[in-house]
Formats: C-alpha cells, structure tokens, sequence
C-alpha cells in the first residue's frame, strides 16, 4: 500500500521513482548497499595516495588566485590515474564502479578547479564514448583519455539555447559523398573548453522520419581538435572554480566521420540526457567531503577561540552550526552512496531520478553549511588567509551546473507524476469500463485514508527492515508517504496534465521526494551500522533521527500547503508580486522617503 | 518654513485667545508679522469695527440680497477692467500679481475683496497663472486676516460671513478643480483668515485627504505638457499604446519639404511605427496567402488631444490553421527540454475547480502586426510604412497587403474643434474587397511597387 498503488503486504511504494516504480523496497534500499572486502582494499588502497597527493602536492589557493592548474598537478592527476577513473582496465583506467568514484569524489572534490576538470572529462565529457559509444570508438578514444594525455569536453550549451536545448543552431550537414559531416556553430561555456582534444559535440542534423519527411533532430558526434576548425575562446572569468577552464568553442567546417556519430544518428537526445542523468551522483559525496573537510577546520578553531572567557564551542549557537554540518554531511552521504550502490546493482533499472535527488539536496545543502563554517571564524573566515572563501564561491556552481535545481526539480517532480498518473487513469480507464472492484477499491482506500493515518510499509515491526532505535523516525516516514501518496492523487486530479505549468506545486512536490527519499536513504544507513556494529553508530542513530523529525515536519508543511485552498499557501500572492515586478521589469515601491505633498 | 512657523504662532494664537487677557495676546502675535501689519491700530481698528458683528456682518449681505445682482455684476465689471488695464501690454504672471497688488494697497479695508477674488478667479486662465500655487496664496492673502474669525461656539455654529467663506471656498474649488494642491502656507493663510473648523479650512483638509490618495491613480500618466514635434508625439502615443518594453519604436520618414523639379513643394509627412518582436515572430509565422490590412485611422486621446494612429493587422486564423503540433518525445524538436518533460502524457484534465482560464475579456481577434502614426493617412504614405517594415520582415513581401481606410481627420486635432469621428462617413476609397479576392493580391503588388 500507500497512496494509490499498492497493496499493503508487499512493500510497494508510492512515491520516488523508484517508490514509483513497482521496485521492492527490501531489495532497493534495505539493507543499505555494501561492497566486498576486497573492493573495500582496494579502493582504501587508492585512497591513501590520491589524499596525500591533495595534501601535499595541491595548491588550491595558487590555482585560485593564477586561475589555472600548474601542469605538474594535471600530471600528478594523471599518473594517479584520475583521469580514468570508470574507463574499464582493458582500455587502461581504473575500471571503477560508481560507488568507487564517488569515495574518489569525495577526495579530488576538496579543489574545486580540480573536481571540475575531471568531472567535465569523466563524468561527462567522455560519457558518451563509455555508455554508447561503439567497440571501435573505444578502442579508439578510451586509453589515451584514461591516461590523461586527451581531455574530454561536452558541448551542449549554446549562446541561445542553455537548458533549453531545443534551440541549439550548431548544424551538422553530410558531404556529397557522404563519408563526413560538416560541423558549424559555436558552443558556449564548455567546461575544458581550451584543454580538450576530444569532444562530445551536439548538433543539428536533417533526417528523414518514418513518413518519409526531412526533420531537424540533434545527433551526438564525437570531435577531435585535430579535425581542424576548432577554435576555442578566451577563458571566462569566473566567480569561483576559475582554476578549471571554461570558454566558448567553435566549429567551423570541421569534417567529422560519418562513424564518430555517438548512438544514431539523430539519437542526440537521448545520449545527452543519458550523459546528463548519469553524471550527477557524485555530486551528494563530494559536497559530503567538503563539508567534512570544513567541520575538521572549524572545529579546530571553535574550540581554540575564546570570547567572554568561554570557548567558542560552548556557545549553542555556534553548536547549533556544527550539528547542521554534521547532520547535512551524514544525510548527503547516505544518499550519494546509495544511489552509487543502486547504479552500480546489475539489472536495476536507471536512478537518474535519485542521482538528481542527491544533486539538489547537496548542492544547496553545502552552500549553506559552507556559509555557516564561514560563519563561526566570523570576519577571519572572510578574508584569503582561509580557504572558506573560496570554497563558499567554487560550492556556489553546483547549483547551477548540469541542469540547474530548478530544472532539476520539475524533472524529479514531473518523472513521479507522470508514473503515478499513470496508474491513475489506468485505474479510471477500468472504472468507465465497468469495473466496480476498482470503484469501491478507491472508495476505500479514499475512506481509509481519512480515518487511518498511518500504514505498515513493514519498515518495522517483528519483520522490520528498521533497526528498533529508529523505529519513530519510521514510522514518521510511513505516515509522509501515505500523506503524500493522497496528496499526488489530489494534484494529479486538480491539474491533470495541466501539471507541468504549475512550478510552484511541482516545487513542492519535489521537495518531499527529496526529503522522502533522504529519509530511507539515512534509515537504511544507520539500520546498517548499528547491525554490524560500525563505530559510533549511536552518533548516526541521532543523526538519522534528528534529520527523520526535521524532514517529517518539513513534509508535513509542505503537503499542507499543497492541499486546496490552504492557508499556508501563498503562491497566489508570489505570482502576483512577481508579475507586478516583472511587468516594469523593476521594484516598483515608492521609495519610503517619498511624499504625495 | 516660514509659513509653518506662522501655522505654530496662529496656533498659539488661539490657545491665547480663549485666555481673558485677549488683547495682550493679539499684540504679541501682530508683532510676529511686521510686513503684514504695519501698525498695532491697524489690526485694531478692524477688531474694533467687529465689535458689534450683528450690523457690520449683515450690511454687505443684505445689500447684496437687496439690489440684485446687478450691483455684484457691476463691481465684478470694474474688476474686470481693473485686469484689463494693467495688464494691457501682456497677460503673464507678473502683471497678475500686479493687479492684486494695486487692489491690496488701494484701500487698506479691501473694500470689495469678495468680487475681486471672483473677478480674479475668473480671469487667472486668461494670465496663464492658473496652475500656480503661488498665485492661489496671493489671492488668499487679499482676504482681511483674523476678521473673519468665529470668535466663540455660537458663532461658529452659524454660517460666519457666508460670502466670504464661500468666495474662499471658491478660491479653493477652482483650485480642485485644475489638479493643484495646496500647501501649507495656503493651511496658514485660511486659518489665518477664516479660523480652524471653517468652511474653507474644511475644504482644504478634504482637498489634502482625497488629492493625495489620487495623485498616483493612474498607473499610466499622460505628461501634461504634450511635445510639440508632431515624431515626439507619435512616439509618445505609440509607447503608451504598445505597452511592451521590447516593442522598438522606429521612424520611417522624417517630416520635410521638398522642391521638385517642375518646382512644385512637396510636403513628406512624418511616418513613425512601432514593432515589438513579438509581432515581428507572429508575423513571420503568418500564412503568406492570407491578406495582412492596414487599417486606420483610430482615435487616441491625450488628454485634451486627439490623434490617430493606423495598425497592420490580420483576420483571426480559422480553425483549421491552428493546429498544434504533436509533441513527440522521442523526437527532437521545439517545446522539448533534454533535462525535464515539457509534456506529460495523461488522459487527465484540470478540475473545473481549479480551472480559471475562462475570462470574458478573452475574445478571438486578429493579431496586430505594427502600429504606425504619420502625418497623412493616405495609401502612398502608408505604403511608404509597409515598405520600411519590408525590410525588418521580409515575409511582407510575399503577403498581401490591403489597406482599408477610412477617411478622417488626419492631421492633430486639438480638443476645442469638434471632434470629427473618423468612421463618420465610408469615403468611396474605402475598398470593397471581399468579394474578390484575386484582386486583393493584384492590388498590394500595385501598390508595393
């Protein structure tokens, strides 16, 4: 049961994907994913030097202010093997799985500069080759990008077109012999824009559809420098992460194979969404690393620091940032891991949905906590002399880059919406034919649900996948998912397709996902560690339970204001406010010094 | 300030005279004003002439009652003449302020202040002053000061000096009337005069109560003063027709006369239009077989102007033409995102509870392509406009382009003339073109070249 789908015995869930999907809960989520003994070596054996290699040979501070990586820190880089890290060893990289390169995160995310670098080359920019790419175009292009002796790019944006990527005017057209396309256009704000040699490159290209008619459709191609045309642009100055290089590229008449097409030809979409969804997880572990990084550092000063003849640490206030580091950190790891887990489990359908979950939640998830380190060194964590700064400007790009959260949040809302009305009219569809089962079915569960508040998702209990200690922030979880599993039913009611005009509602609704999807994410983990006995797993208990008591009040507001003519919503005020605004395209008070006489 | 001061004294004042030692108090005030009052027994002369209210007050009431209104007509005659004769050379705001200083200074009782306000009320249009505040205080400085105040409740309650407090009143009417608002000294001048809790003062506290809340009513204020320059003013008019901040108002053809060869003048009127992008896209999607019209002239009133305005503009689509294209989400095309689905597929509508899109102002209509304003509507000049839109939107080659006019004024129109409709009368030049529509295509052929 819950909301609308299922039956009460078989854990079935309503909400996230993967809730809405007809995934088992006890499969997906619990126990929380593990890897084995040896991959646990192995990784901590990679781990020690790529730390000590942070420590010792990075500068973060000198590739800030240069605004460039020294070339013996990308070498360094490279003879770690970072630049390969998921490429599979037959083609020379490391040959790591999701869950892996997340730990890595976790460590080449402490510079920013640096984590962009290898993300735009790795996570995105040789993706394409990695997930789609032909047996040939590997063998081609895999090892020399493993080893770092080829950078990667993704060249989607455009000066027209940024999330919007229907408008994208770079043109690909065939030659006469049909052997080459001709490549033209420009592509703007291409991460590694200056250093790559090899590109993921989207383009227009005409092609004939199935009722014999000649359409535009975006095909992927994969470009090297070395095709000719290409020329990259000054690099932009940036606000934060300004040692990684980011400019604009052009193409003119660069002749691209016909057999350096990416999927099929006219397939682009598809393989830029691919390469977008799968890119993004990683983000929930390097946030989780920073904020770590920043506890350590701040940490160290508040209890150092005296004012009024007191430590700085017994100030609750100050307390009070720690513990929302602490509890951020925890929840964001808990979430990056099990999606890496999830991705990693062979024959799971995709997390695209999730990984967009864990880039929401910790991207403005370490912009705060970054802001609140900052906070306890007041004044000192404002100058240069400390790296919070920095790490305040280079943390304010997640929220923007691979698809801004906002965007973000209309896929992660819309993706569950689409699924659960699917089996609403799925369910409508059987009762205009007839079906009285399925009428009264609904008559009672809309009558359950009026009467009982709660449901056993069989979390807890004799057979609980919950570990007892947890067993309330639980039960709060089953009675956010029954309440909003009501609550999608009424919207996808209220609005029916109409949905997708409606931001703020779709706001909402992705915000519980999130915290719905945060809260099984730290149930699952700390269940985990207190089962096998991980250090200070009393400590994850707390954590796990405050977060669960927060989200649970957090959900509740928010499913309140989305009921029909609620109070707490505002959102016909917000409209209006910003309509009246955006009419003058100005603030349009009087200023309060001004007087009628 | 330094009225407000005054405001604070007049106050005092008061507080003062409901004191026994009243007289003491006067001097002490009158000595505050040196300029008004030259002399302690010129105040208390008049002070002393209303010690007895019940003759002095009637008087001039009765007589006004008893011999018509032709005597008042007379004095407001002589008044007149008083206005004309000073200000003989010219009619400005100094020779105004002149002749309420010779009738200030001519008699120090003011004898007949009443119609010399009325007459000067009257004539202020005329001197061009009467937007002016200043001029208003001057003309409530003629009133006597302090006379006129009710001087106890019985008083008070009774219409004290009817005449003069409806003269003031009217002083402040006249102000209403042209938009001015008061200001303090105006405050101090009617308390000065008419005392606190009198008509005029009433008057003046609603004039600040209500003057205030309208001053900013309309979201769109025409400028008072309307710019001269015929392109100046079709500018402003466009913008406030086209109320879109992308719209780019451009001038086709500047206003100037020529010399031709066989040395006829000819005159080329101005040609100022106005597109906004968005016209410019819907324009570019228009159906080239479908005919666009330029259709004028149309009225729009500035104030107390009238001018008229002309708009390129296309028949509602029929139905068969708004077809939507389906939305294919395999496909790559527009009204698609890589990152979210603009559209959900569901056999789901929205809940008439919750649907608001039904307005009655929502009515099928054409689209307006671009406005213009020009100096002569007739077809050469408008054609002159269609060409110069040519070349920001080359589709309006290919579109017929038909032009349905209507004679009317065409040139500025000020609000004294009469205004004359311009749908008055379907001139012969109005085309009758639907029956044919072959011709249509002909025609603008014709006439674009």
């Amino acid at each position: 049961y819950s909301g609308l789908f299922l039956t009460p015995r078989q854990l079935h869930f309503s909400i996230s994907p993967w809730l809405f999907r007809d995934l088992n809960l006890s499969e997906c989520v619990f126990p929380y994913p593990e890897i084995g003994n040896e991959e646990l070596e192995e990784i901590n054996q990679l781990v020690a030097p790529v730390e000590k290699f942070f420590a010792e040979d990075v500068d973060s501070k000198l590739i800030d202010h240069e605004a460039t990586i020294p070339s013996e820190t990308l070498k360094g880089l490279k003879e770690l093997g970072l630049f390969g890290i998921q490429i599979p060893e037959e083609y020379g990289g490391l040959g790591l799985s999701n869950t892996m390169y997340a730990r890595l995160g976790e460590i080449f995310c402490l510079d920013g500069s640096i984590a962009v670098t290898l993300a735009a080359h790795q996570a995105i920019g040789l993706k394409g080759i990695l997930m789609l790419g032909t047996e040939e175009q590997k063998t081609k292009y895999l090892p020399r990008l493993a080893t770092g002796e080829h950078i990667a790019a993704f060249c989607l944006t455009e000066p027209g077109s940024g999330s919007d990527a229907a408008s994208i005017q770079t043109r690909a057209t065939l030659t006469e012999d049909g052997k080459h396309y001709l490549l033209n256009g420009s592509k703007f704000w291409i991460s590694n824009g200056g250093l790559a040699e090899i590109m993921t490159v989207f383009a227009r290209t005409e092609v004939v559809d199935k009722d014999g008619q000649k359409k535009d459709k975006i095909t992927a191609f994969i470009v090297e420098r070395a095709f000719g045309g290409v020329t990259s642009g000054k690099p932009e100055d940036k606000l934060g992460i300004r040692g990684s290089n980011t400019c604009e590229v052009t193409f003119e008449d660069t002749k691209v194979p016909v057999e350096n097409v990416i999927g099929e030809v006219g397939g682009g979409f598809k393989v830029a969404m691919n390469i977008l969804n799968s890119g993004r997880f990683s983000m929930g572990s390097a946030s989780a690393g920073i904020i770590k990084t920043l506890i350590g550092l701040a940490a160290e000063y508040a209890g150092t620091r005296k004012q009024f003849n007191r430590r700085l640490s017994e100030f609750g206030m100050i307390q009070d940032k720690f513990a929302l580091m602490a509890q951020n950190a925890f929840v964001m790891e808990s979430m990056a891991y099990l999606t890496a887990g999830m991705m990693d489990r062979p024959g799971l359908p995709d997390c695209s949905v999730e990984a967009a979950m864990v880039k929401v939640f910790s991207s403005e998830g370490l912009w705060i906590c970054v802001s609140e380190a900052l906070q306890v060194l007041g004044g000192l964590g404002y100058t240069k002399n400390f790296p919070y700064e920095r790490y305040l400007r280079d943390s304010r790009i997640l929220l923007i880059f691979e698809g801004t959260n906002e965007i973000l949040r209309m896929y992660i809302a819309l993706t569950g919406m689409q699924y659960a009305g699917r089996i609403l009219t799925g369910k409508i569809k059987e009762m205009k034919k007839g079906n009285v089962g399925v009428v009264f079915e609904l008559l009672g569960k809309k009558l359950r649900d009026s009467v009982v508040k709660t449901v056993d998702l069989g979390l807890t209990g004799n057979n609980g996948v919950v570990h007892p200690s947890l067993t309330e922030s639980a039960k709060k979880f089953e009675e956010n998912v029954v309440f909003f599993g009501s609550t999608v039913e009424n919207l996808l009611y209220r609005y029916g397709k109409t949905i997708v005009d409606e931001q703020l509602v779709l706001k909402r609704v992705a915000d519980v996902l999130i915290n719905l999807y945060a809260m099984t994410a730290v149930l699952s983990r700390a269940s985990r560690s207190i089962s096998i006995g991980l250090r200070n797993h009393d400590h994850e208990v707390l954590l796990a339970n405050n977060f669960c008591s927060e989200a649970y009040f957090k959900n509740n507001y928010l499913m309140t204001q989305l009921q029909k003519n609620s109070p707490e919503n505002n959102d016909a005020n917000i409209k209006k406010i910003a309509m009246d605004i955006l009419e003058k395209r100005a603030y349009i008070c009087s200023h309060p010094l001004d007087r009628t006489f | 300030m330094n009225s407000a001061r005054r405001l604070l004294q007049t106050q005092y004042f008061r507080c003062l005279a409901a004191a026994p030692n009243y007289r003491a108090s006067v001097q002490h005030v009158v000595f505050a004003h040196p300029p008004r009052r030259t002399s302690l027994s010129q105040l208390q002369w008049p002070r002393s002439f209303h010690g007895s209210p019940g003759c002095s007050q009637n008087r001039p009431v009765t007589t006004a009652v008893g011999q018509g209104g032709e005597k008042k007509e007379k004095s407001l005659v002589t008044y007149d003449e008083l206005f004309e004769q000073v200000a003989r050379d010219a009619k400005s705001k100094a020779t105004f302020n002149r002749v309420v200083d010779i009738f200030s200074k001519r008699d120090v009782r003011r004898r007949g202040h009443v119609e010399f306000i009325y007459a000067a009320l009257k004539k202020m249009p005329e001197f061009g002053v009467e937007r002016d505040i200043a001029v208003y205080n001057k003309l409530l400085d003629v009133f006597p000061k302090e006379v006129l105040v009710a001087r106890n409740f019985i008083q008070r309650m009774f219409n004290h000096y009817p005449r003069q407090q409806e003269c003031g009143v009217q002083v402040l009417e006249q102000m209403e009337n042209y938009g001015i608002m008061p200001n303090v000294e105006t405050k101090v001048l009617l308390v000065q005069i008419f005392g606190d809790k009198s008509h005029p003062v009433r008057k003046y506290q609603r004039l600040m109560y209500w003057f205030p809340k309208f001053k900013h009513a309309n979201p769109f204020p025409v400028p008072r003063d309307l710019p001269q320059d015929p392109v100046d003013l079709a500018r402003l008019s466009l913008g406030r027709i086209a109320n879109d901040l992308d719209s780019t108002t451009t001038v086709y053809q500047m206003p100037s006369t020529d010399l031709s060869e066989t040395g006829e003048e000819i005159s080329l009127p101005h040609i100022v239009g106005t597109q906004s992008p968005d016209q410019r896209s819907l324009l570019a999607k228009h159906n080239p077989s479908r005919p666009v019209f330029v259709e004028g002239p149309l009225p729009l009133w500035l104030r107390g102007t009238c001018v008229y305005y002309y708009v390129l503009r296309a028949d509602p689509p029929p139905p068969e033409e708004k077809v939507e294209e389906p939305c294919d989400p395999e496909l790559f095309g527009p009204g698609q995102s890589i990152f979210y689905p603009l559209v959900v597929d569901l056999a789901l509508d929205r809940d008439l509870g919750d649907d608001y899109s039904f307005d009655v102002d929502d009515v099928e209509e054409g689209v307006v392509y671009a406005m213009c304003m020009t100096g002569q509507g007739d077809q050469a000049t408008l054609g002159r406009w269609i060409s110069g839109l040519q070349e920001t939107n080359p589709i309006l080659g290919q579109i017929p382009t038909l032009f349905r006019l209507e004679s009317g004024p065409r040139e500025l129109q000020g609000a004294s003339e009469t205004p004359r409709g311009p749908d008055i009368e379907a001139e012969p030049r109005t085309m009758e073109h639907e029956p044919f529509p072959e011709e249509e295509h002909q025609h603008s052929q014709g006439m674009k070249q």
